[in-house]
């Protein structure tokens, strides 16, 4: 018997697979803490990208906890934590060349940032 | 009779991959091919951005709906049935008079399957994504949207496991339409942000 077949594509496309993950992680910081991303350079799988990293942003949003991608590819959820909607204003991520009055709103997970 | 394919050129490089996984996949007895015509189908015919259409005419017209998808945007499309896969935690964005938002993901092509359908191939594209983290206004200008400076522009890298969904600005002079009406007006780029609603006829 095939593993994918016409009778379970119905279920698998309205289930999805979320990566929330019910687990009980305090958050490291708050909406309105300034944060600063870490300038790491893994030679792995992150969703920390190189323009985002050194950058100093504000949390604005706290989506709740995530398995983290970065330790998770290899198919078990794993180092469940909170992710952030954090705001950049574009200033500061593109010097002269930003466009004016742009911000970038980007999900980043706990182990991604420090406090500023 | 105008005849300007050739009959005799090899298929392209993708397709040749897709059928040599699709055949290994067969033979090694993990997938029934059947399964891939459901779901080319299911994402061809039934699932698209006339989706998400509806659930910004909705929340056009019912603000009690409108406060529920910009508080939990993943409960308030489920209402409507639309959820998923790429479409499980969702956050909707709200475009005001003094803000405009656009979508992009700078990891692949992350994109909310439930309300928009598979992503057009420009949103997978390098020069997207590269482009519009840096110079979204100019970005927007080729979509054919001039935006004052006085309008913040907010870019949402969906580079983790969040889908967004933008929710355009009801156009003028729509106030009498039906909520059926209203979705004719919402298009995939409008609720990509890099389009607006479009204004009604006549």
């Amino acid at each position: 018997m095939p593993a994918l077949t016409p009778d379970i594509v119905p279920g698998l496309v309205a289930g999805g697979a979320s990566c929330r993950m019910d687990a009980d992680v305090a958050p490291r910081f708050k909406v309105g803490d300034r944060v600063t991303a870490r300038n790491v350079n893994p030679l792995s799988h992150t969703r920390l990208p190189r323009y985002i990293r050194g950058k100093t942003g504000i949390v604005a949003r706290d989506h709740g906890v995530f398995a983290f991608p970065d330790t998770s590819v290899c198919g078990v959820h794993s180092d469940p934590q909170h992710v952030y909607s954090v705001r950049f204003e574009a200033d500061h991520l593109w010097g002269e060349h930003a466009n004016a009055n742009s911000s970038l709103y980007i999900d980043l997970f706990d182990d991604y940032l420090d406090l500023a | 009779m105008a005849h300007d394919h050739a009959h005799n050129a090899p298929p392209s490089d993708t397709a040749m991959r897709v059928k040599a996984l699709e055949t290994l996949l067969t033979e090694k007895g993990l997938l029934d091919p059947a399964a891939i015509d459901a779901l080319v189908d299911t994402y061809e015919n039934r699932i698209g951005p006339r989706n998400g259409a509806k659930v910004v005419a909705r929340a056009w017209t019912d603000p009690e709906y409108k406060k529920r998808l910009l508080e939990n945007g993943t409960d308030a499309i489920a209402e409507f049935g639309f959820s998923g896969v790429q479409g499980e935690d969702m956050v909707v964005v709200e475009n005001t008079e003094d803000v405009h938002n656009i979508v992009v993901c700078t990891l692949c092509s992350c994109y909310p399957w439930p309300t928009l359908g598979l992503p057009p191939i420009w949103f997978k594209s390098a020069p997207y994504r590269a482009r519009t983290v840096i110079d979204p206004r100019g970005v927007l200008e080729e979509f054919g949207v001039e935006l004052s400076e006085d309008i913040e522009v907010r870019v949402w890298d969906s580079n983790a496991e969040l889908r967004y969904l933008v929710l355009p600005q009801r156009p003028a002079g729509t106030e009498g339409m039906s909520e059926d009406e209203l979705a004719g007006l919402v298009s995939r780029d409008s609720m990509i942000g890099t389009a607006l609603a479009d204004a009604p006829a006549g």
